[in-house]
């Protein structure tokens, strides 16, 4: 599905990512971890074409395909993205937000058509937010607001969905919430999902692939799991941790050090 | 469904204000001899009022929505043609040609028209290559730019005006508060092409507008081409406001008021909020151009004076509801 090879990205002489080789097979949860500054964000804002005034090395592959040789529209057919949360956002409610995701389907003159329609409705019924469909993005809590713009990346009928540190600003309730909708999503609906997260215990939640990241190099990549073995976590932030085994999961649970 | 009835009502209020209003004035003129050839309030409405309420009607509406456009891609309130430097591009060209224009009597006043699109869109490539050389199109970036851009064609403007003579020098003083005087008539259909044409290509960029406001990222995440969407959109509303500039004067605030005031009433779906934005920047100018014929009537009062003097306390009143009802002013 995602293939990225030897990639390499600099903005304005800096190298912000060095050398990246992963892939992603159709249907994997990949979390991306890493110290602050370690390019995790720019890593997704390459995989959508943000940063084109950047100079770039290496290949990225998207279905078989270069990523260059999509225009805009087809690739955001084929990925979203769900923001980091805190920047301002005007006060579209909830349905015009998911809406306008249905962009890369509409025509010149941007008429929705019915299948436009049931996409946003399919949306906010797979995420809960139909009763929130008409209240303003501002007017909402946190976990809301998150959860609305997952549902607009929902409603863009995607294979792939990259999502930006969603949980940053969630309290641990609408933590949990939002990682049973994406574990949903993912597993249920076999949706492609590349997660920037802080939270280290998210990978081993999540059970998928994580990639470690370190002033732009990839340290790691492989199951979450195997993360645990060796010092790459200890190497990536600098920091020890301290792995024991969740008291009622049994899954292993990792906790920074004083 | 309330929307539609909001617009309706809104489309009625517009329609009933620049009826109305070329009835208005030093001196009232009855309907019915508006009909009657030959009669001097004829010769009024026709020859002075009903031109008059007209480019008033286009130049508000221009404004309105070359603001609102500003502003949304800009995502910032106080992004208006006048913050970013285009309305102060489009007086430099026009000033300068005040100035130039006893050596160019070939062009006659379509050359007032040419040289304030050109300092118009001359302004807005400078603050365009200006962010450019900064990687993006960073809104920051091209506020700051746009805020600089606006001081230094201000002084060149004042500059300008320092190296005429005391005509000219009048003259541009008089033309830079903004003024609905003296207007040439036959320049009327020009104006309305570039108003009407302008709103129909910007509507067609709604949802792109709509996007860019919601944020570059996301705008580029659903499929917009960011930077090409932004230079044609920026393109268009200079054009409008150059051509504006070039009939009217620079007018302040309408630009920065309609928009918000409509936003608050109708939200930030840009297809819904550009014909509403139109409508209620047109009427707001011919209201505005009623009170400057009419307050010190016979003498006559700049428009750009009306418009800070009723815009301001409105904007204000304005930003305080909404901040205290925690409404949706940004």
């Amino acid at each position: 599905m995602l293939r990225i090879q030897h990639f390499s990205f600099a903005l304005n002489g800096n190298c912000i990512l060095e050398n990246l080789s992963f892939s992603l097979a159709k249907g994997e949860y990949l979390s991306v971890i890493g110290p602050n500054g370690a390019g995790k964000s720019t890593l997704l804002k390459c995989i959508i074409r943000v940063h084109e005034h950047g100079s770039t090395r290496g290949e990225i592959h998207l279905k078989g395909r270069l990523l260059s040789e999509y225009d805009q529209r087809t690739l955001s057919a084929l990925i979203s993205y769900v923001p980091q949360a805190g920047g301002w956002i005007p006060p579209f409610t909830v349905a015009e937000l998911l809406r306008l995701s249905r962009y890369p389907y509409l025509s010149a003159g941007g008429a929705l058509r019915k299948t436009d329609l049931d996409a946003v409705e399919k949306a906010l019924d797979l995420t809960g937010m139909k009763k929130l469909a008409s209240r303003p993005l501002p007017s909402l809590s946190g976990g809301e607001r998150q959860k609305a713009f997952v549902a607009a990346a929902l409603a863009q009928d995607t294979e792939i969905i990259l999502l930006d540190e969603p949980a940053s600003f969630l309290d641990p309730k609408h933590t949990a919430e939002l990682n049973r909708l994406v574990r949903v999503l993912n597993r249920e609906h076999g949706i492609t999902m590349l997660t920037v997260t802080h939270d280290l215990n998210h990978p081993l939640c999540m059970e998928g692939k994580v990639l470690v990241l370190r002033q732009g190099q990839q340290l790691f990549f492989g199951q979450a799991q195997e993360v645990l073995r060796g010092k790459i976590l200890e190497d990536a932030f600098s920091h020890q941790f301290t792995c024991f085994q969740h008291p009622k999961t049994g899954r292993p649970t990792l906790l920074a050090e004083e | 469904m309330k929307r539609t009835h909001t617009f309706v009502c809104l489309l009625l209020f517009c329609g009933a204000i620049v009826a109305a209003s070329p009835f208005w004035g030093m001196s009232t003129i009855s309907p019915s001899s508006i009909w009657t050839a030959g009669h001097p309030d004829a010769e009024v409405f026709w020859r002075l009022r009903f031109p008059r309420t007209l480019v008033a009607f286009l130049a508000g509406a221009g404004l309105s929505i070359s603001g609102m456009v500003f502003q949304a891609l800009l995502r910032n309130p106080l992004a208006t043609p006048f913050t970013l430097g285009v309305s102060s591009g489009a007086a430099l060209g026009a000033s300068v040609y005040f100035r130039l224009g006893v050596f160019l009597p070939v062009l006659g006043s379509m050359g007032t028209l040419g040289a304030a699109l050109c300092g118009s869109l001359l302004s807005m490539a400078i603050v365009y290559l200006l962010t450019r050389a900064r990687g993006g199109l960073s809104t920051a970036v091209m506020l700051l730019a746009g805020v600089v851009i606006n001081f230094f064609f201000s002084s060149l403007v004042m500059f300008t005006q320092y190296l005429s003579d005391a005509n000219d020098s009048l003259r541009i003083m008089h033309w830079l508060m903004g003024s609905l005087t003296g207007l040439e008539i036959f320049r009327i259909p020009d104006l309305a092409f570039v108003v009407i044409v302008g709103a129909l290509v910007i509507r067609h960029f709604s949802m792109e507008i709509d996007l860019l406001a919601a944020g570059e990222e996301l705008a580029a995440s659903r499929g917009v081409r960011t930077n090409r969407a932004k230079l044609y959109v920026f393109v268009i509303a200079s054009i409008i406001v150059g051509t504006v500039v070039s009939l009217t004067g620079p007018i302040g605030f309408v630009g920065m008021m309609i928009p918000h005031i409509c936003r608050l009433w109708l939200g930030w779906t840009h297809r819904t909020l550009l014909p509403a934005a139109f409508f209620l920047g047109g009427c707001f100018l011919v209201v505005c151009d009623l009170c400057a014929r009419s307050i010190m009537a016979p003498a006559e009062m700049p428009i750009g004076i009306i418009t800070a003097l009723i815009g301001g306390p409105f904007f204000l009143w304005v930003l305080f509801k909404s901040c205290r009802a925690g409404g949706l002013l940004q």
